[in-house]
């Protein structure tokens, strides 16, 4: 427990974990050299004398680099390690091209080179010389159909992107295919393989890879060489031509980089702070510490101050110049070592508890302490806990018990734009661009945080390139950006780097269950017991056993939660919080117990589950042949086995009262506005199809605007809430409008009735909206969900949300492929009922439904965050080893919806967004146990653990 | 500091971090592993070219595009596992610009080494903390000190043909693959390359007619992804089908490609299917007891073997570049 001063080891770590080293700043130090070579802002004007090229041995700081960029000649002066993505995006300034991972693996930063696709992210600028660079935006002139490539419109067609970020990067890879292709193929498709060899440098983390292959193939075969497309995505056109602009994507004038400086260790105190001669470097203009002397670091890459410099080198450089007094206390980096008896311990007192952040998606509720232990947290209150447990007694002796232990992996949510965030104050007004999924909460949080007035701050979130759910509230990088802006006087922003983000960006908790279902020798469920032991790192509050509450509600109940805390980074609700691995278990346990009674796992199930969508979606999938000829478990014997598994699982309905949308109609359309966003769930095209329906018009012909904190209150986008509150406020709104355009019609001598697209007249002829409003002043309506006579859980609303009573149900099914030499399982196909009442705008539910089926094949079989056990450092710092499932591991997805159920609820939509992920991983294990005869007990199914687990 | 050599003799001149490709350098920098002055092989004249030498060889430049390595129709022709090999790795992004010299040049992919925080024997630190620490991803054999697996697929490919190594553009004195890379005893290196030494190309021995051969990757997702195991597999068979010349490479696992000429030697005079060929690739599948870990993948090994002596006898034989006199091939 030594006092040691971190100075030499925190100047090269900590330079390094901020180093997003190539996004906005220019050029990294030049090293024995010393030549510096920021500064000098490029562009395409920067001709003024610039050093020659060096063509012989004799060196330069900077060199002049000629090309051309989408057909406009540019000359910019680069230093030694600058990268041709920051060449394109500052020195040009186009922004189509994304960073994503920086190190060769996501393919966002892909542009053509002569023709050919290449990473930028990794192209030394150098390479540049003399060629031909064309970026997303020099694919068309313009947004419309017309002007598209056929690639673009096929993205459209088939909406191939969700929320977009990776979009530029897919389509300018899949132009250069497609022109390949159809040069030496004329419109013959290309099969599934041809298409994933193709666009294999590329991961979208939202997972459209199934529409992905749909239009890459269609508009291979010519189907969109003509002009013309539909298309339900309302925000495409501008993801696939790289107008979207994402927080990461703006540039104030005078704007500052900020770097933050995190904790070189798993836990100890910090004595002190020496920031004197970061201060002093030229370039650097504030400095913001984030904790005080005495604080606990809890664990490394732990927030402790950040600097604001004029560029990302100098950040860098500062915070290298920065020395920490960090008195090292022994830390728990496994959930093992933090429940030994000599363990020390994180939280000590209350006081210290105090600090204790929540991985929940929901408020915190108390539970007590036991060293590093927190917990129960029962949710089994009303649901028989006791007799549950008795009931598992009586099963044992009188019936049959399917028990066991599983285990879950720690995941990252890596959205694939980073959590990033630009503040800039204007006298005493604070705007802000966050990449966040609370809009309008985050403009409150920073109100209170600030002592500001509401209508002194707004939150700008137009474009936010993925989530799911780690992007809630008020994230570090948007109080450092503000922190930093105030002290500096001029915009700031951050960006974490990818290793940044899979260090502390988000993390999905992981857990141990301990899990036993009791059936009676009639059949009926007798008892669950759900002990669960999460693992958030420094975070508590994740739960489980609620969800294994949702399912199969007559039974008795006994659902307990302990956190272990650790000394690693806090875990995050991420999409289905708690669902996969609670589903993991219980539907592992039942279809144990279906497997041992010689039952069918759908009859078992259906005894037991009163659930009225999972039972219309049980009649789908016992009518699909791959059901029906799946065969005994275990029947193959060679080197592939064919597994089919099933899984059912649940999420809850919320929806927030609060929620309301605003409408306005004047002669040049339809604009709706709320203070909600879209992450790529599809918020905008869900609320454009609502209207739309309303008015009788395409959905195109409204413009929504989101990711803007003045507007109406909107909810945010997390626990499947979106779409239950803002479907019916949007159709309300649409109704009063409707109303007072058939009102304003009558004073304007039309007489008639609302009928889809206009007044229609008594002759029959209808008025179209657009000349109804011709020259009157705009229409304003503002809808709100009213109330339905469901009745919700509570009556009052906590945390913005009400619960509603009746839940909806998926079920997944998964077909895989085993192959027992090399340890592989493969998804060969997958089919997913989901029973969320109406699809307000199908093809965006379904895109929903696609993705959440990817993740969770994903989770299952690949992702997997390791820490090294010594120091609790990231050792899958990258996406090359934190490995997220890419194209070619995407089989075809079949989705039904179920639309029953909810013909009671106001707008009868509930959420989709979770629901899609919580039983995947519980079919592939399912579906391995048919192949084999062997359970998965952990995930994920890794080669290492395949082989081990069927020797 | 930049320079932009238009020579070798320049190039190697040139103090600083050789840079062609640059998609491994630039990763480094970024992480600080290395730093200095560039000097960029951009402008360096004739190292892309591939040629015929004599005897129906090739001369590969060093500059040569792994995709460019990959869809050559002579390689593809008479070296089928060599172009499986550079169309096999990393993405289609990476090989449009990764080159044939740096691939073989490039650094370990360890997650120790490739982060700031750990200081570690291949950096000149004092432990390697893969050992005792997670090396999922590792080798299964310990063969030396540094237990990153050695990251270059076409140097294990390379060595499955004998290709020469030339270096300076010295066209006589060719290296072989073990000695571009060294021996691994000195964990800091991952190549045995010296400052001032230029890679200008490599040469492919002619193929024997009839010569079959193969690339395939054991990995957990579908594509692009750092091979678990990998190997190339050199087959040649006579009329019966019986194995007359063998030579199996194989990467992933140790901290140097690996070479299995014993076994080889063994097979040859069966026939593929035999069921001691099985018998002596399994013998190749032993983990060892101090690297838990990555134990998987040692007994990955054998499969692997399998699998690709299996692709090399389905592909279509050799079609040398011009007319040799057919050989018996001796075991290699
Ligand atoms: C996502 C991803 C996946 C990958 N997967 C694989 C894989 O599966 N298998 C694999 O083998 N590789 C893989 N790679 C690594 C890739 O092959 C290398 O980055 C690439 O081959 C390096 O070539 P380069 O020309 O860019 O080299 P550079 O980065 O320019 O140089 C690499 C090293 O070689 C030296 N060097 C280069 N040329 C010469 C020369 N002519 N003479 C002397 N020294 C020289 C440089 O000084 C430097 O030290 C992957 C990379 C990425 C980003
Ligand atoms: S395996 Fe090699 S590179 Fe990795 S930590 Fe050990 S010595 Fe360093
Ligand atoms: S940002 Fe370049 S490949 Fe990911
Ligand atoms: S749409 Fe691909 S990452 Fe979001």
């Amino acid at each position: 427990m030594s006092r040691i001063s971190r100075r030499g080891f925190l100047g090269g770590a900590l330079a390094g974990i901020a180093s997003a080293h190539l996004s906005e700043a220019h050029g990294a130090d030049e090293g024995s050299e010393g030549s510096g070579g920021s500064g000098g802002s490029g562009g395409s004007g920067g001709n003024e004398a610039a050093p020659p090229p060096a063509g012989g041995i004799e060196g330069a700081a900077q060199v002049r680099l000629s090309f051309s960029c989408n057909g406009a000649d540019h000359v910019q002066e680069i230093g030694a390690d600058d990268v041709a993505l920051q060449v394109i995006r500052r020195g040009v300034g186009l922004t189509g091209a994304k960073l994503g991972c920086g190190a060769g693996t996501c393919g966002a930063c892909t542009v053509l080179v002569d023709g050919e696709p290449h990473v930028t992210c990794l192209l030394p600028a150098t390479a540049l010389e003399g060629r031909q660079v064309t970026t997303i935006e020099g694919l068309s002139d313009s947004a419309e159909p017309a002007d598209l490539h056929p690639i673009q419109r096929a993205f459209l067609a088939a909406d191939a992107l969700q929320c977009g970020y990776c979009t530029p990067g897919f389509v300018v890879e899949a132009v250069a295919f497609y022109d390949r292709w159809r040069a030496e193929h004329g419109s013959e498709e290309p099969d599934r393989d041809t298409i994933a060899a193709a666009l294999a440098g590329h991961l979208c983390r939202c997972g459209a890879y199934q529409a992905i292959y749909a239009a890459v193939a269609a508009a291979c075969r010519g189907d969109h060489d003509s002009a013309e497309v539909t298309y339900a995505r309302i925000d495409g056109p501008e993801k696939v031509t790289g107008a979207a602009k994402y927080t990461v994507d703006v540039a104030l004038e005078g704007m500052l980089e900020a770097k933050i400086l995190r904790s070189p260790i798993a836990h100890g105190i910090l004595h002190g702070l020496d920031d004197s001669a970061a201060a002093a470097m030229e370039g650097v203009i504030a400095i913001h510490r984030l904790v005080p002397n005495g604080h606990r670091v809890r664990f490394a890459g732990q927030e402790i101050a950040a600097v604001a410099a004029i560029d990302e080198a100098t950040a860098i450089a500062a915070l290298a110049a920065i020395t920490l007094d960090l008195e090292e206390l022994p830390a728990v980096i496994t959930v093992e070592e933090a429940r030994s008896p000599s363990a020390p311990v994180l939280y000590p007192d209350r006081r210290a508890r105090r600090e204790v952040l929540s991985a929940s998606e929901g408020p915190l509720l108390s539970a007590s302490w036991e060293g590093n232990v927190r917990g129960p947290f029962s949710s089994s209150i009303l649901a028989k806990p006791r007799r549950g447990r008795k009931d598992l007694e009586n099963a044992a002796i009188n019936g049959t018990v399917s028990s066991g232990t599983w285990e879950t992996q720690v995941l990252c949510h890596s959205a694939l734009e980073p959590h990033a965030a630009v503040a800039r104050f204007t006298g005493g007004a604070l705007e802000v661009w966050a990449s966040t999924q609370s809009c309008h909460d985050l403009a409150e949080d920073l109100v209170h945080r600030f002592g500001l007035e509401r209508d002194q701050v707004v939150v700008r979130c137009p474009y936010v390139g993925g989530a799911f759910g780690a992007k809630v509230g008020l994230q570090m990088e948007t109080l450092v950006a503000v922190e930093l802006a105030r002290l500096a006087g001029a915009p700031v922003r951050v960006a974490l780097s990818r290793e940044e983000e899979l260090t502390t960006g988000g993390l999905r908790p992981g857990q141990i269950i301990e899990l036993a279902v009791g059936m009676s020798v009639n059949g009926s469920l007798m008892g669950v017991s759900h002990q669960a032991i999460n693992d958030s790192g420094v975070a508590v509050g994740n739960v489980t056993g609620m969800l294994t509450r949702l399912l199969y509600d007559s039974g008795a109940k006994d659902l307990d939660d302990f956190d272990v805390v650790t000394n690693t980074p806090p875990g995050k609700p991420f999409r289905g919080p708690g669902g996969p691995p609670a589903y993991l278990a219980l539907e592992g346990a039942i279809d144990q117990l279906a497997h041992d009674a010689g039952e069918d796992p759908i009859a078992l199930r259906r005894r037991w589950d009163p659930n009225v969508p999972r039972n219309a979606i049980y009649d789908w999938i016992e009518g699909l042949e791959v059901y029906q000829d799946r065969g005994e478990v275990g029947a193959d014997k060679g080197r592939y086995r064919r597994g089919v598994g099933l899984a059912a699982g649940g999420w809850f309905h919320f929806w927030d009262p609060g929620a309301q949308l605003e409408l306005e109609a004047g002669p040049s359309g339809f604009v709706a506005r709320t203070a909600s966003q879209d992450m790529g769930n599809g918020t905008r095209s869900m609320i454009a199809a609502a209207v739309a329906g309303r008015l009788g018009i395409a959905p195109a012909e409204i413009q929504v605007e989101l990711g803007d904190s003045r507007a109406i209150y909107g909810p945010m986008s997390a626990g499947s809430r979106t779409t239950s509150s803002l479907a019916p406020a949007a159709e309300d709104a649409a109704d009063q409008l409707i109303e007072a355009m058939v009102e304003l019609a009558a004073s304007r001598g039309i007489a008639g009735e609302a009928a889809p697209g206009g007044v229609r007249r008594s002759d029959g002829t209808v008025v179209p909206w657009l000349e109804v409003l011709d020259g009157a002043a705009p229409l304003r309506t503002s809808g709100r969900r009213r109330r339905d006579s469901q009745a919700a859980v509570l009556p009052v609303p906590i945390a913005h949300v009400k619960i509603g009573r009746t839940w909806p149900g998926v079920v997944n099914l998964s077909e895989i492929e085993i192959d027992t030499r090399l340890g592989r399982v493969t998804v060969r196909e997958a089919w997913v009922g989901v029973g969320v009442g109406r699809i307000v705008c199908p093809p965006v539910a379904r895109s929903q439904m696609e993705g959440a089926t990817v993740q969770g094949i994903s989770y299952a079989l690949y992702e997997d965050r390791r820490l090294d056990g010594g120091t609790g450092h990231l050792l899958t710092h990258s996406l090359d080893d934190y490995r997220i499932a890419g194209i070619g591991d995407v089989p075809p997805i079949h989705v039904h919806f179920a639309e029953v159920g909810f013909e009671h609820v106001r707008g009868g939509a509930v959420g989709i967004g979770e629901i899609g992920i919580v039983a995947v991983p519980a079919s592939i294990a399912n579906a391995v146990f048919h192949a084999t005869g062997w359970r998965p007990h952990r995930l994920p199914l890794t080669p290492s653990a395949m082989l081990e687990g069927l020797s | 500091m930049i320079r932009f050599p238009t020579t070798i003799e320049a190039a190697a001149a040139s103090e600083g971090r050789l840079r062609a490709g640059g998609t491994d350098e630039l990763d480094l920098r970024h992480r600080r592993i290395t730093s200095g002055p560039v000097v960029d092989l951009r402008d360096l004249a004739g190292l892309d070219r591939i040629e015929t030498i004599e005897a129906g060889g090739l001369r590969i430049g060093a500059m040569v595009p792994l995709a460019v390595l990959a869809t050559d129709q002579r390689i593809r022709g008479g070296w089928p596992g060599l172009a499986g090999a550079a169309g096999g790795l990393a993405t289609p992004q990476i090989r449009a610009r990764a080159t044939l010299g740096g691939s073989l040049l490039q650094q370990v992919r360890c997650w120790y080494y490739r982060s700031v925080h750990f200081d570690c024997l291949k950096k000149g630190g004092g432990a390697c903390f893969a050992r005792g620490g997670d090396h999922v991803f590792h080798s299964a054999l310990d063969t030396g000190p540094c237990i990153a697996a050695h990251p270059s697929t076409m140097a294990c490919a390379l060595w499955a043909f004998d290709a020469g190594i030339e270096i300076g553009g010295d066209l006589e004195a060719l290296r072989t693959i073990p000695e571009l890379l060294g021996d691994g005893s000195d964990p800091r290196e991952t190549h045995a390359l010296q400052p001032g030494e230029v890679l200008t190309a490599i040469h492919l021995p002619a193929p024997t007619a009839g010569d079959r051969s193969a690339y395939f990757r054991t990995i957990h997702r579908a594509r692009a992804e750092w091979p678990l195991v990998e190997s190339t597999v050199r087959v040649h068979t006579d009329e019966a089908g019986v194995m007359t010349g063998l030579a199996l490479a194989v990467g992933g696992v140790a901290n140097r490609p690996l070479r299995y000429d014993d076994a080889a030697r063994a097979l040859i005079g069966l026939r593929p299917d035999d069921p001691k060929v099985d018998a002596v690739f399994a013998a190749l599948g032993k983990p060892t007891e101090e690297l838990p870990g990555s134990a998987y993948k040692a007994r990955l090994i054998p499969p692997t073997l399998r699998e690709t002596l299996d692709l090399a006898l389905a592909a279509p034989p050799a079609e040398p570049l011009i007319e040799t006199a057919p050989e018996g091939e001796e075991a290699p």
